[in-house]
Order: structure tokens, then sequence, then C-alpha cells
């Protein structure tokens, strides 16, 4: 044998340790946001909609009479502090009836991202709650629970929705109640499918053999692995949502004027398409903007929390 | 083959029934009075139970759902499907009037869907991450992202109002040119475009995704290997595989070929059947929504065998 020299710890030759990964040991959650960093789209998805909440948020708070008509304004070009002195964020200017633009369409985008948030939490607590009782109960249980499932795929989803929404009134609360109610299914797919993968899994077999009770079992054992499609799925249907909503609204069949939505600022720009047709374009953007950058996140997410993609070593 | 599709359609019974009393009970648990209408001071009491006794709503609820639903399998009866409360006259009718619009708008759509999207995604496919690629990929991501209204809005004020080139919605003119194709072809094309654009953005991605896959397997590198002309290993050997489950996209666009798009339908005034529903929830036309539901379950059950038949016949490792 030549003369090698051998490191101290490890006893492997010193040429050969090159080969070794010394990346330090990182968690799945550090990995996954790793990951997700590295996805363009998504980081700029993730700040898109950031910044469309807190505006949202925001902008209809900080300035008084945020979606008033004050018909003295009527056409009055865009500044952000008026004769008085106050702050009126008007960057879009004033409508033909003096209605501050801006501050319109974020009280909108409000709404919009309100019901369209609330909808998943619905859609994910269904979606979840079938989900994991037929993947974990298998057998009859599961086959009637996958019939409910096939039923509600085969409903003629916007129109239930609108069905809904026109007989019990058209409120936030019914339009979010109807989109929760017919937008499960996908979610409660992907749950099942996680948990009759993990059903026979050797730790949860363990966990049972331990005499851990069902309950304890799918919160704690199953839930957690099965949370990265739940987290895609609901970014994924905050854009379904959202949609969904402004169809409602465009349609005539949404909120009216008084809580107004992204579609229902179409619904009034589609009738004076004719005269003033730029109303069109400011809640059309911010809908696809919503939508393009709840996809990307979603994508990214996708790739993040999957655990074979693997981060490349530094 | 026949006694799968049998075994399909048996399956489909219960599911379709599913749909059937999920129809039922949204019409049914709505609030509001079927009779509210005749209670008014001089009408007796006697009169409107004479009434609720008519129409059947003093019987339980699973009695009033079988005599309805027993009603909605006699097809062959124009009457089957009860009168519309809007129009005075049988439901089954009026479904078989607009029928053929949705047909002809969803049927062309469709049409130029398969014929401009097929070609994209095998380029953006086989030259893959070139400005062609990437062009039609923005195109796709941005066309799928745009909610229907929008485009439908975008197209109407371009074609109609902008350049007033297309009519601002109808399917024709005057009654004069009824039946005149080429006035109807024109006042086809937005709406048809609107829709095809958003269906060509979600078929290119997926079959660029999906030659994509198949252009990595070993026998289209045998196939190159061997000297074949790059244009005979892309069409005949991988479009071929590739095609493979744009068939399920195929079935999955069925079901609105027959329900017909309610948003582009009232966006052009299209007088199709996803107008014609919406207007029907409007006016609480009750007898037309509850078709309509029960009509786009049909259509769905229908879109899923047929896709599952295709599957078999274009690719000949499923056996039945």
């Amino acid at each position: 044998m030549a003369d090698r020299t051998y490191d101290d710890v490890t006893q492997v030759p010193v040429d050969d340790t090159e080969d070794i990964d010394r990346t330090e040991v990182r968690s799945y959650w550090q990995l996954a946001r790793r990951r997700f960093v590295r996805h363009r789209l998504a980081v700029i998805g993730a700040i898109t909609l950031a910044v469309l909440i807190v505006a949202a948020a925001v902008v209809p708070l900080v300035v008084e009479n945020a979606t008033g008509v004050s018909i003295s304004k009527s056409f009055a070009p865009a500044e952000i502090v008026d004769d008085e002195g106050n702050l009126v964020l008007a960057l879009l200017g004033y409508s033909r009836t003096g209605i501050n633009m801006f501050t319109q369409l974020m009280a909108a985008t409000a709404t919009s991202l309100m019901i369209g948030f609330a909808a998943v939490l619905i859609i994910v607590f269904i979606g979840v709650v079938i989900g994991a009782v037929a993947g974990y109960a298998g057998g009859w249980v599961d086959n009637v629970l996958m019939r409910v499932v096939d039923i509600a795929l085969s409903m003629p989803g916007l129109f239930i929705i609108i069905a809904f929404v026109a007989f019990w009134g058209a409120s936030i609360w019914t339009i979010i109640l109807a989109i929760g109610i017919t937008g499960w299914t996908t979610a409660a797919r992907l749950v099942r499918a996680e948990f009759l993968s993990l059903r026979e899994a050797d730790y949860v077999q363990a966990a049972r053999a331990l005499g851990a009770s069902p309950r304890r079992i799918i919160l704690r054992h199953m839930l957690p692995p099965a949370l990265a499609p739940i987290i895609v799925a609901a970014s994924l249907g905050v854009a379904d949502s959202v949609v969904l909503e402004a169809a409602l609204s465009f349609l005539g069949f949404g909120i009216g004027a008084e809580q107004a939505s992204l579609g229902t600022l179409l619904n009034v720009a589609f009738e004076y398409l004719n005269r003033e047709p730029y109303l069109v374009l400011f809640p059309s953007i911010v809908l696809i903007l919503i939508v393009l950058a709840a996809n990307f996140l979603g994508d990214g997410m996708r790739d993040a929390l999957d655990p074979r993609q693997r981060v490349e070593q530094q | 083959m026949l006694t799968y599709i049998i075994r399909r359609i048996i399956l489909a019974i219960p599911i379709l029934l599913g749909v059937a009393i999920i129809s039922f009970l949204l019409v049914y648990l709505a609030p509001g009075d079927p009779l509210a209408q005749f209670r008014v001071p001089n009408v007796r009491p006697e009169v409107l139970d004479r009434l609720a006794e008519i129409y059947g709503f003093n019987k339980p609820l699973p009695e009033q759902f079988i005599g309805w639903i027993t009603n909605y399998v006699q097809v062959w009866n124009p009457d089957a499907w009860g009168l519309s409360i809007t129009y005075r006259r049988p439901v089954l009718e009026l479904i078989a009037e607009r029928t053929p619009a949705t047909l002809l708008l969803m049927g062309s759509s469709l049409a130029l869907t398969i014929i401009i999207a097929i070609p994209l995604g095998m380029l953006a496919a086989v030259r893959q991450y070139s400005w062609a690629d990437k062009i039609v990929t923005t195109f796709a991501t941005i066309g799928y992202a745009m909610p229907s209204f929008v485009l439908g809005t975008f197209l109407l004020y371009i074609g109609a109002i902008w350049f007033r080139i297309f009519p601002f919605g109808g399917m024709t003119s005057s009654l004069r040119t009824e039946s005149d194709p080429l006035d109807i072809a024109w006042h086809l094309a937005l709406p048809v475009a609107s829709l095809a654009i958003q269906s060509i953005a979600g078929w290119s991605r997926y079959i660029r995704a999906s030659m994509l896959e198949v252009l990595h397997q070993d026998y289209i590198r045998t196939a190159k290997a061997k000297g074949l002309s790059a244009n005979r290993v892309n069409f005949r050997h991988a479009l071929r595989n590739a095609l493979i489950p744009v068939v399920t996209l195929f079935g999955l666009s069925l079901p609105a070929l027959i329900a017909g798009a309610v948003i582009t339908e009232t966006i052009f005034s299209w007088p199709g059947l996803g107008s014609f529903g919406v207007n029907a929830i409007g006016q609480r036309d009750y007898p037309v929504i509850m078709a309509f539901v029960l009509l786009g379950g049909i259509a769905v059950v229908i879109g899923n065998l047929v896709a599952d038949i295709m599957y078999g016949v274009v690719d000949p490792r499923i056996k039945y």
C-alpha cells in the first residue's frame, strides 16, 4: 500500500473525500423554500399576489369615500392629493359619475380576493374531510364517497352556482358557499389518493399497532405528508374561485354595486363598452394578474414541495 | 367492446340518478312558495289545496321526486320534461330548437382548436426552447389565464366596435337571412374565435408536454439512428403516440359541446343552450333549469364514455 493519508474521523483516504457531499443537512421545509426561490416565475407570482392583497386591503381604508360618487369630479384627471389636501390616490382618474377609479378597483379586488380565499377554505375543508375518510376507510365507504365525487363532477358547475346564488339571494356568503360546495372534488381526490398510498405504509402500520386512534393517525401521521398536494390545489383554487365569482357577477347574478367585485366592475363596463371602453381594461388586468400569479405560485409550490426534486449542491 | 359499453351505461345510471336528485333538491329547497301567485285574499283556501293536489305539492318529497323522474324518462313524449313557465311550451321542444346553434358554435370552435393546436403544440415540442416554443408557451399561458368573459369582451370591442367588421351579437342579421350560411358564418366569427383561443391555449400546452414525453423515448432515438428523416420521425412515430392523451381532452370537451358555453353565448347573444339556461335562471323557469342540469350530467357521462372508447381505439395496448 502506498503512502495514503487518511481522514482522522472517517478513516476514508483523503483524496477520495472530494466526492463526499458536504452540504449541511437541511430540513424538508428549508429545502422546499430553496427550491421555491429558484422558481423565478413562482417568486414573481408570490410577490404580485402579496402586493395586490396589501393594496386591496390598505387603499380603501386610507382613502375616504373610496367607492363613492361625486358628480363634480366627473372625468377629472388623475391626482394623488385633492384640492383640499386629502389623500385620494386617484391614480387612474375619475369616471363619468366621478368615481375614483383606482380606489374603486382596489376595493373590488379586496372583495374578489376575500371571496376567493374564503371559498378555498371551504373547498379545502370539505375536500380534506371527504378525501381523508375515503382514503383511510377504503372499502365501501371509499366506493360510496367516490361515487358522490363522480356525481359532483357530472354537474354543470357554473350553472349550479348561478342557480344557487339566484335562488338564495346574492350575498358574499351565498357566493362563497356556492363556490365552496361545488369545487371540492379535486381536493378530495388528491387527499384520497395520498391517503390510500399512505394507509399501508410501515410507519402508519406501526402507529396503528401501537394503538393510536384513527383520529391521531389521520391528523398526526397521514395529513402532514398529504399537505403538499393540498397546498398546490388551494393556490390554484384561489384563481378558479376568483374567476368563478367574477363570471357570476359579470352575468349579473353576483353582489350588487354596494360591494362590487372585479366581475361587477366588468359587468358595468360591458354596458358602456361602446362609449367608455377603457373601463373594461383595469378590472381585466387585475383579474388576469391574479390568475397568472396564483397559477405560477401553484406550479412553483408543486415543484418545491415535491421531495423527489433535488436541490443542486453548492 | 359491446359488453364494456353496456356495463359503462349501467354504471352511469346511479350517477345520473344522483345528478337528478341534486337538481331536484336545488329547486325544491330554494326559498319561495310555488303557489305564491295564487295566495291573494279572494282565492279560497280550498282552491289552493286543490292546486297543491294537482301539482303534487302536498305529497311527500320522495313521492314528488319519483313522479318527476318517471316523467323524465319518457323522452318520446314531447311533454315529458314539463312546460316552460316563461314560454308556455314543452321544455323538450325548446331545448331541441336551441341545440343546433350550440352544436354549430361549439363544433366549429372544436374543429378550429384541433386544426391549430396540434401543429402549434408539435412545433413547440420539436423545437423546444426555440423562439417558436417561447411564443407558443407565452401565448398558451396568457390565453389560459384569461377568463372567457374578459377575452369575449376584448374581441367584441376590437371586432364589433373598433374595426366595425363583425356584428355585435346574435346569429343572423334579420329574419330574411335566417338560413344564409355566409351571414351565419359572419356572426359566428367572434364567438368561435373567443372559444377557440382559450381551448387552443389549453390544448397546445397539453400537446407540447405529451409530444416532449414521447420524443424522449428510446424508439424515437432508434428511428433517428436508422436514418429516417426528421419529418417521418416526428409525424409517423412521435405524433401518433403523442395524440393518445389528446383523445381524453376531446372527450372532456364533449359536455361543453352539448351544454354550450354559458358565458360566451351570453356575451355574443348567441341563441344556443347556454344563454337559454342562464336566462331560465333569471326568470326562475324551474322546469327548464332542472332539464338543463340533467342534460349537463348526461353530456358529461357520454363524454367520458366516448373518451374511454376512443382511448381504446387509438391505443391497441388497452383491452376492455
